[in-house]
């Protein structure tokens, strides 16, 4: 019928350097998901890409130690220095392409040669990630699974969304996350130690999982037969100190300095759009409150700044007790207690994932001014379990659903929003379908993957909320009017689903 | 191990494996067999309106270039006018303002949109007031309205067509063929990115196809009306639609019935088309000398056409008076479109149908008078068709023709969406040159040489202050010459088509 010509020449394995893979089955993979990447270089960019143009900036022109103190534009330097160090790698190639990106006080510019290596060092640092990810699945035996796995990793719509058009360097500090989940899974501790050292020298809020390595490693590494290893402290402290060090240690004069930097704590509980945690619910309980008071007469004696209002200040509630740091701190150990006291008793590779992902994630819930990027830190290590069980594919699944979704506020142009739903859509759909495969019985129809009918209801749920927030509200009531509350229905809703999450992820961590 | 394909009817009784088409043929054939067939469409849909929405996120013509703008104003003012104004105005308000310069369907289709437009923001279709108003939420409209109309025309037109062409069965080429047509990157870019609504016409013009090869006559007289009043560009595919009827006329049987049949028809559509408009001869007539303006000269711009190319040696328009051009000109249009139409008329199978639409549209955009650069869209949407059929040439006619639009599309600053296009779709019709026998891979890649000289100097080197125009008129030389090329192959091969090849006309789909 048409002349082509059926090549019978199946791809031959060459030259692959991840055992039993070959480039051409992974390869296509990562280019794909790259020129879709390079199709959103003109999307929509946050004021984070600033940031990082003025890191370039500072890094380049300024000697390492007063890179901490520079302030002429009101994003300062606030990550650990592996991630100054970073920057001032990228400010070489990046005089190629614009050499004026690289002035400190050359404020908000963005040039189209600005854009392309900016969008373009994100693209390529993502390798490591993908890298990562090749290193997670290599041992899936079965070819097409092996890939279906990658792709579940891989092309992680969260990526999507906060790294290639909000715009930040997430996907390489995952990658270089998925290498030491890698190496303690292989029984390499020091190496895993050290890579996860590396990476909360680069972005702090990988503090969150410190935790589970503290005591994985103290347990399953320092205590041999149930008697204290010496040497092996000692190595395991000399490498994560080593770290440190080289870390900080040309910045040793000016630590206070970058403490501050990092942690300030003048922040408020929850951010403008709050993340969907188990303060959103708080928040949400005392305006119910509020205004149930005013209706039948009580007088609140509270008419605070509100924390819809986008003022990322001290948080004062009407009516339920004021929150302060060292609370969210207290629930936050809290909720890590149980899965740490069981990883404790059973220091094997599965629980420490487990463990992992449940630290990161109360942390999510719990902890102090909590962005909604975050709800990363529990999706991406949740993703390498999803051939584990129905079960986990399941709740993975959900999570990340909700999850994703819960993001879409920060991508709020209009000419955003055909991009993100076409990708939730796509995950949702082809997830599903792939997630079901993976857990397909020979010979049987029906797979064991099988989401549950509320939690079906539940997504779905999502879809009139988007019509709502995302088409109705800003058509008919204007953009301006009324802004809190699609945000506040975004991220209540999402948090009931979110915290299902946990609580049946808990059930299954602990068991 | 193939599995039924869940809801798509599949037959599959293949005994030899399917033809390797690269890495959609992958894709494709991994829903097929996890049980996910029905999903293949879908996927399809959600890429390809996904890379049309990123490249609708560049520029598009105009973009705050007062006091004209480009065609983006041109389309949104005739929203406005539309909207506002009374009939008989619609192609006689200030004309030297964007005057609406097509047919009458393109004003309906704006007067429908400028209602929804009203209703959402008044002031993007505000009466003079409007013009060159420009903010993101009217991108996003406009943009928006490009996608809806390309989803409910063109696209349900080429899903049928790639059904009925390739087969209900051959479930992975089908949807390669379907993806690969609705990722054309000449019809995106402008479209989405340069801003037209070219996809109407274009999928008007697949419905009569379609119609055409399921023996649907008078049905498909309509859509080519349609097509016609949409846009006059598509008078390109006149000849071979009306050959093609003619000869149906001579071998169905009550053929001489058929013909008047179908004359009352197309008489009947134009009548219904301007009665709406007007039934005063005065308005008539203004809508026709607005839609035809001899006046304008021999080509616009500097086109890939052959009048622009030999201007370079030969100064035409200095030489003959307008009017002679314009004899010449449709001389020469007739004698290159001909040979195919003949051809066509003695034997009007399906598939030479196809063949004479893209040799007539070709041979109009390279010898006719007044042609656009974007009107070798016309030619590309039956090569386009013919990708599995033609896979080399197809793809190397699609990527010259982006090639020659460069000079427009660089002025509209959609070089990025330009280059990753043509990456996302030579590699996903990487199959083409693959399969091509070594002599032809030769061939193609010296051809790409010239042009991606260009491109590099172009990058590089500013052109020479005597010779601004240097890298526009080496494109126009490179992409004429291949075009030429392109006309008399695709003759070739209209001529020596079999008359065995299918599809045929009621051969009744294997679906029942």
């Amino acid at each position: 019928m048409h002349q082509l010509k059926a090549s019978g020449k199946s791809p031959s394995p060459t030259g692959s350097f991840i055992a039993g893979m070959s480039w051409r089955d992974y390869a296509p993979l990562f280019l794909f998901a790259f020129l879709v990447k390079l199709f959103l270089i003109p999307s929509y960019r946050s004021t984070d890409f600033e940031v990082h143009r003025n890191w370039l900036a500072i890094t380049h022109n300024l000697p390492s130690a007063k890179w901490y103190y520079e302030n002429t534009s009101e994003w300062t330097l606030d990550y650990p220095p592996f991630f100054a160090w970073f920057e001032w790698i990228l400010s070489h190639p990046a005089q190629l392409f614009d050499a004026k990106m690289l002035e400190i006080d050359n404020l908000q510019y963005a040039s189209s040669g600005t854009v392309l290596f900016q969008r373009l060092s994100v693209m390529a640092s993502e390798m490591v990630f993908f890298a990562g990810a090749l290193r997670i699945v290599q041992h899936v035996r079965d070819r097409r699974h092996r890939l279906i796995f990658l792709g579940i990793i891989f092309w992680s719509p969260g990526l999507l969304f906060v790294d290639h058009i909000h715009f930040q360097y997430n996907g390489f500090l995952y990658g270089i996350q998925l290498f030491s989940i890698s190496a303690m899974l292989q029984n390499q501790p020091i190496i895993g130690a050290i890579l996860f050292a590396t990476i909360l020298n680069f972005k702090h809020i990988y503090l969150y999982q410190a935790p589970a390595y503290f005591i994985y490693l103290l347990r399953s590494y320092c205590f041999r037969a149930d008697r204290f290893s010496f040497p092996n402290f000692l190595l395991l402290g000399a490498a994560t100190i080593g770290v440190f060090t080289a870390s900080f240690g040309p910045f040793i004069a000016h630590i206070p300095q970058i403490i501050a930097r990092l942690f300030p704590f003048k922040r408020g509980l929850c951010h403008a759009y709050w993340a969907p945690n188990f303060w959103a619910l708080y928040a949400f309980g005392d305006r119910v409150l509020i205004h149930v008071a005013r209706i039948i007469g009580l007088s609140a004696g509270v008419e605070t700044a509100s924390l819809t209002r986008g003022l990322v200040g001290d948080t004062v509630f009407g009516f339920l007790p004021d929150i302060k740091p060292v609370h969210t701190l207290l629930l936050t150990v809290l909720s890590q207690v149980p899965t740490l006291w069981k990883l404790w008793s059973d220091p094997t590779p599965a629980r420490f994932i487990d463990s992992l992902i449940l630290c990161g994630f109360g942390s999510f819930l719990f902890g102090w001014h909590v962005h909604e990027k975050a709800i990363l830190l529990v999706l991406i290590p949740l993703s390498l379990l999803v051939r584990k069980s129905p079960e986990y594919a399941r709740i993975f699944y959900v999570l990340a659903c909700t999850g994703y979704y819960s993001l879409f506020p920060l991508l709020f142009r209009p000419a955003e929003t055909v991009i993100k739903t076409i990708t939730l859509v796509a995950f949702a759909l082809f997830g599903h379908h792939f997630l079901a495969m993976l857990h397909s019985v020979h010979g049987k129809s029906s797979s064991d993957f099988q989401v549950l009918p509320w939690e079906r209801n539940y997504l779905q749920g999502l879809i009139p909320l988007f019509l709502y927030t995302e088409l109705i509200h800003p058509v008919f009531l204007g953009p301006d009017k009324f802004q809190f509350l699609p945000l506040m229905l975004t991220s209540i809703y999402c948090s009931v689903g979110i915290l299902y999450g946990w609580v049946i992820l808990y059930q299954l961590g602990i068991s | 191990m193939i599995s039924s394909p869940g809801k798509s009817p599949s037959k599959s009784t293949r005994s030899s494996p399917p033809p390797d088409l690269g890495i959609t043929s992958h894709w494709y054939t991994l829903l097929l067999e996890s049980k996910g067939g029905h999903l293949a469409l879908f996927s399809t849909y959600l890429f390809t309106i996904f890379i049309k929405w990123c490249v609708s996120l560049n520029g598009y013509s105009g973009q705050g270039v007062p006091p004209l703008y480009g065609d983006f104003e041109a389309q949104r003012h005739w929203l406005e006018l539309t909207v506002i104004l009374p009939r008989e105005k619609w192609y006689r308000y200030d004309l030297q303002y964007w005057g609406l310069d097509y047919p009458l369907i393109t004003a309906y289709h704006s007067w429908v949109m400028g209602i929804i437009a009203r209703c959402i923001n008044p002031e993007w279709v505000a009466l003079d007031t409007s013009r060159g108003y420009e903010s993101d939420g009217l991108t996003v409209f406009m943009r928006a309205t490009a996608l809806v109309t390309e989803y409910a025309l063109y696209v349900p037109a080429v899903v049928f067509f790639a059904n009925r062409w390739i087969g209900y069965a051959e479930f992975v080429p089908k949807n390669v063929l379907i993806l690969l047509i609705l990722l054309q990157p000449a019809l995106i870019i402008i479209d989405h990115g340069h801003f037209q609504y070219n996809s109407a016409m274009l999928g008007f013009t697949v419905w009569t196809i379609m119609c055409l090869i399921r023996g649907k006559y008078l049905l498909g007289s309509i859509m080519f009306c349609l097509a016609l009043n949409y846009k006059q560009m598509a008078l390109f595919y006149a000849l071979p639609v009306f050959w093609f009827l003619l000869g149906r006329c001579f071998i169905e049987k009550g053929g001489f019935r058929l013909l008047i049949k179908i004359a009352c028809t197309v008489v009947a559509t134009f009548a219904i088309i301007f009665a709406l408009y007007s039934t005063s001869l005065p308005d008539v007539l203004q809508v026709f000398k607005r839609v035809f303006p001899v006046e304008r000269g021999l080509y616009e711009d500097k086109v890939a056409n052959v009048w622009c190319a030999i201007s370079v040696v030969i100064k035409l328009r200095q030489m003959f008076d307008l009017q002679t051009l314009v004899y010449v000109s449709i001389l020469a249009t007739l004698l290159s479109v001909l040979p195919s139409g003949i051809n066509l008329f003695l034997s009007p199978t399906p598939k030479r149908l196809v063949y004479a639409l893209l040799n007539s549209s070709l041979g109009f955009f390279l010898f006719a008078f007044q042609v656009h650069e974007k009107s070798i869209l016309l030619p590309l949407l039956p090569a386009t068709l013919l990708l599995l059929d033609e896979p080399l040439w197809s793809v190397w006619f699609n990527n010259v023709a982006m090639f020659s639009m460069f000079p427009l599309l660089k002025r509209d600053q959609l070089v990025l969406p330009y280059v990753l296009l043509l990456l996302l779709w030579n590699w996903f019709a990487s199959f083409s040159i693959r399969q091509a026998s070594k002599n032809a891979k030769i061939v193609v890649l010296l051809s790409y040489m010239p042009i991606l000289l260009v491109h590099t100097l172009e990058a590089t080197v500013p052109p020479p202050a005597k010779f601004p125009d240097i890298y526009t008129m080496a494109s126009v030389g490179i992409s004429t010459g291949l075009f030429l090329v392109f006309l008399v192959y695709f003759n070739y091969r209209q001529f020596t088509l079999s008359d065995s090849s299918i599809p045929s006309i009621n051969n009744k789909l294997k679906r029942t």
